[in-house]
């Protein structure tokens, strides 16, 4: 058995006429194929009161063409052992379909047809619309992801990355059913598509595959999007959303961080690992977790868009200890900013990054989520070669002037959702408190 | 195909340690896994929730490591680690470069044999769990629900209590049950490790030979469950709670991992519930009438030991009447009884588990996970060889079969949600 390539060399690319590109590479150690299409549209072109229309746009083409209903576009795909997925998020819209090699045609075939001549049936459109909306209403009981969902509307403010990809339940009812179809006629263009297939045949083989689907597609003008900056509050602040039925608060601290093109990149992924990214690496993990025991799991993330995206830490505690884990958050973020990392923590990061990228690359799902990122930033693929020797490089200088301007304690933007009652005067300490009810906050029927 | 993929080669210590070595020199990697034949089913009421508890401990640190520094080592090189707890077994993996493999044997064996279990660290853990607990089971939608339908389900087997435990046994458990669990479930006549990836098999086998060697056997830990009898009547509950929309679980007893009803219940699941044109997906959620309602059984190898549970659940949209969608389930499920399912469906659900199955195997982690737990659930990992076959020789009438045999309603348990207002559940008292 081969392995997979690690190397810019492997992957394969040509541009068609009409803009499109195919990307392609072999995997030979299975006999599958994955096909993933990418238009570089995502919920970010989502009109205002129409949240939620990307996503539902992208599960429309697959609910009817010229030449199939949705039952037969179904049947077409589960018949071949095939699972077929839609999706819209931030900067992109992705279709994937996963099958066997030997049904390639079949499933190319398939992928183009609900690309090309989506026919968006009201009928289908509406019922898409009402499933949902229940889906969303059953998401108000998963206290994570609400609390996932007020932050980031507070940190992306005045940015179209403000709202949940899958809409609210207000703009997913006012919906129009017409408007999936003027949303893919406005954003489904070739020269904004990208092909990938991976798959156990060679990949000029898979490139030719690749452009017979999208060939005949014609292209028409497009209009790129003016997309703001988001700006931090210059203060910090606590929002206590009432849940008084929850025993565990959740805690979510909101800060801006980069955009995927900054060429601090790289010592921003490695200043993360070592202030909540790297599991028990990472100085929030040992500190709140290891030697508090405040909380089972915490951890920052940041997410690196078209613009600066959130830079986020997120964790959840008893109500009874939720003071004292926001305090330690607090803290650990204050000495991270002033002292920045030591040569022991950051040799130990970048040891992690650069010895771990084999184990990063080992299956066709993560080999497509790094080429695909590339390709919807425009980053070259040398970045796939280049990336341990890159990390390598590193300068602790660097990643103590990110942590400095990025781990900001004092323009932290705060929610807790938990008992309000009963954490509020413990609360008053670390910041402008405000308190609303869960109505308030987040759109549910009374 | 699957005898060459996961042609581990079997070897034994002097001391009862099994090793599986599965050779793939496709990428410079490897995973390193010890599964420890200890689970929840070796628990009982007072000390549920130990086998969990105890996975946390074993990262709390040993003679030579700090708590948590075995993670930090890992992850310094490279590698990725976690560990998790079933019924039936305990499994810790690492998976990191391939020169690393030094390392994971040093590391693991470290802790076999020097942990170091304090009372401090107990105390750490202990909220960490608790925290853990009210994340997974109690603050999330129906967390509670499914405890519940496990505990009216199951009467005598230990299946009945959860892999968590207790949030009461969570609180009361002390150090001296630590150790003593340790010592039997934590013996290398009761464990296995598998090692996947780019080595060298008599490497492999030099080192765990070096590192292991000295350890001791013990007398494992009881392993005889109360069996299950048969259910002869329907059982139902009511839970209520904060909640958006109402739902129904329902538990149907199953057989374990080796009865060949196995895989012709995979098939009914995958029919009734899996993709856009399952029967359940087509009838109830396309429409509208229900968030979503579907089959679940765990996927090989984490299909149970001992008899299992195969649920089916329903949460009702807004606008409709639980009761009715219930009732509706159950005619679905009838009709499965009644006139079988199509040659077509049968087909689709074949091609369907089969090509899941195929995608797992991409990675050596998930290639370890199969021979491990095979071989400590069913004892040996050849069982696993047979698993395309299976898929292979489910037919229409084995499917219909196995619907008739167990999708009873004698032999099933219904749990309710009913959805209160904040106020309401204040009066219900705490929950935990």
């Amino acid at each position: 058995m081969k392995g997979f390539p690690l190397r810019a060399e492997d992957v394969g690319r040509r541009e068609l006429d009409n803009g499109a590109v195919v990307l392609a590479i072999e995997y030979p150690k299975l006999s599958l194929l994955k096909v993933h299409l990418m238009v570089k549209r995502g919920a970010e072109r989502d009109p205002q009161g129409q949240e939620g229309l990307a996503d539902l746009t992208a599960e429309g083409i697959t609910l009817g063409t010229e030449g199939r209903g949705s039952e037969e576009i179904t049947l077409a795909v589960e018949r071949l052992g095939a699972k077929l997925s839609a999706s819209s998020r931030w900067d992109a819209s992705f279709l994937t379909l996963a099958g066997l090699m030997e049904d390639a045609p079949r499933l190319l075939e398939i992928l183009a047809d609900i690309t090309l001549h989506p026919t968006f049936p009201r009928e289908e459109i509406r019922e898409a619309l009402k499933r949902k909306i229940s889906r969303l209403l059953q998401l108000r009981d998963e206290p994570e992801v609400v609390a996932d969902e007020i932050i980031n509307g507070i940190v992306m403010e005045g940015t179209p990355y403000a709202h949940p990809t899958y809409g609210t339940l207000r703009s997913l009812k006012a919906l129009p059913l017409e408007a999936p179809s003027r949303f893919w006629g406005e954003n489904y263009l070739p020269q904004e598509t990208v092909l990938l297939l991976i798959g156990s045949r060679p990949k000029e083989e898979l490139l030719s595959l690749g452009e017979e689907a999208l060939g005949e597609w014609e292209g028409q003008s497009s209009s790129s999007a003016d997309l703001p900056h988001p700006r931090l509050p210059g203060s910090r602040r606590v929002l206590l959303v009432d849940r008084p039925d929850l025993t565990q608060s959740q805690i979510r601290v909101g800060l801006v961080g980069i955009e995927r093109r900054d060429e601090r990149y790289l010592p921003f992924l490695i200043m993360n690992y070592i202030f909540g990214g790297g599991g028990f690496s990472s100085r929030l993990m040992m500190r709140v977790r290891a030697s508090k025991g405040y909380t089972y799991g915490i951890r920052s993330t940041f997410q690196a868009l078209r613009t600066p995206g959130p830079f986020l830490i997120s964790t959840f505690s008893p109500t009874a200890t939720t003071p004292q884990a926001l305090e330690e958050i607090l803290r650990v973020m204050e000495e991270m900013a002033k002292e920045g990392v030591t040569e022991k923590e950051l040799e130990e990061a970048k040891n992690y990054w650069r010895g771990s990228f084999p184990l990063q690359l080992e299956t066709p799902a993560q080999v497509a989520r790094r080429v695909l990122e590339l390709e919807l930033y425009g980053l070259p693929f040398e970045d796939l070669s280049l990336f341990p020797e890159r990390v390598a490089g590193v300068r602790k200088e660097e990643v103590d002037e990110l942590a400095a301007e990025f781990i900001r304690a004092d323009r932290a933007q705060i929610v807790i959702l938990g008992k309000a009652e009963e954490m509020e005067p413990s609360l008053r300490g670390l910041g402008k408190v405000e308190v609303r009810s869960f109505r308030e906050v987040i759109d549910v029927p009374q | 195909m699957l005898q060459e993929i996961l042609g581990f080669s079997r070897h034994h210590l002097e001391n009862g340690l099994k090793v599986l070595i599965l050779q793939d020199h496709t990428l410079p990697i490897l995973s390193y896994q010890v599964h420890f034949a200890v689970g929840s089913r070796h628990e009982r009421p007072g000390i549920t929730g130990i086998s969990h508890l105890f996975e946390h401990m074993m990262f709390r640190g040993s003679k030579r490591l700090g708590p948590e520094e075995f993670s930090r080592i890992i992850q310094a090189n490279g590698g990725n680690l976690n560990a998790f707890t079933t019924l039936d077994h305990t499994t810790y993996f690492e998976n990191l470069p391939a020169d690393k493999l030094e390392l994971a044997v040093s590391l693991e064996a470290e802790r076999l044999s020097n942990l170091l279990l304090t009372e401090e660290n107990l105390e750490t853990e202990r909220e960490v769990v608790r925290s853990e607990r009210k994340m997974r089971v109690v603050n999330s939608p129906f967390g509670l629900l499914i405890e519940k339908l496990y505990a009216l389900a199951y009467e005598r087997h230990p299946y009945r209590w959860p892999i968590i435990g207790w949030d009461q046994d969570i609180r009361r458990l002390t150090i001296s049950d630590c150790k003593e669990y340790y010592r039997r479930g934590y013996a290398p006549n009761n464990a296995v490790v598998v090692v996947v990836g780019d080595v060298r098999e008599e490497e492999v086998l030099k080192l765990i030979s070096k590192y292991y060697g000295h350890l001791p056997s013990q007398p494992p830990p009881e392993d005889t469950p109360l069996e299950e009898p048969p259910q002869r009547g329907e059982k139902r509950a009511v839970f209520k709670k904060v909640a958006q929309l109402e739902a129904f679980f329902a538990g149907f007893h199953v057989p374990g991992i080796t009865h060949e009803d196995v895989y012709p219940l995979l098939a009914l699941a995958h029919i009734l519930s899996e993709g856009k044109s399952s029967r359940f997906w087509r009838r109830f959620v396309k429409g509208g009438e229900a968030v979503e309602v579907k089959v679940k059984v765990d996927p090989l190898p984490f299909w149970p030991k001992d008899p299992a549970l195969l649920i089916v659940y329903g949460i009702a949209s807004p606008g409709t009447d639980l009761e009715g969608l219930e009732e509706r389930v159950w005619e679905e499920i009838e009709r499965v009884k009644d006139q079988g399912v199509t040659e077509e469906e049968a087909t689709k659900a074949k091609k369907g588990l089969r090509s899941s199955f195929i995608s797992g195997l991409e990675t050596a982690f998930f290639r370890g996970l199969l021979g491990g737990i095979y071989e400590i659930k069913t004892g040996g990992f050849e069982r696993a060889h047979g698993i395309l076959e299976g898929f292979d020789g489910i037919t229409p009438e084995e499917i219909r079969r196995v619907a008739r045999t167990y999708l009873r309603e004698e032999n099933r348990t219904v749990v309710v949600l009913r959805p209160v207002s904040p106020e309401e559940n204040e009066v219900l008292g705490p929950v935990e």
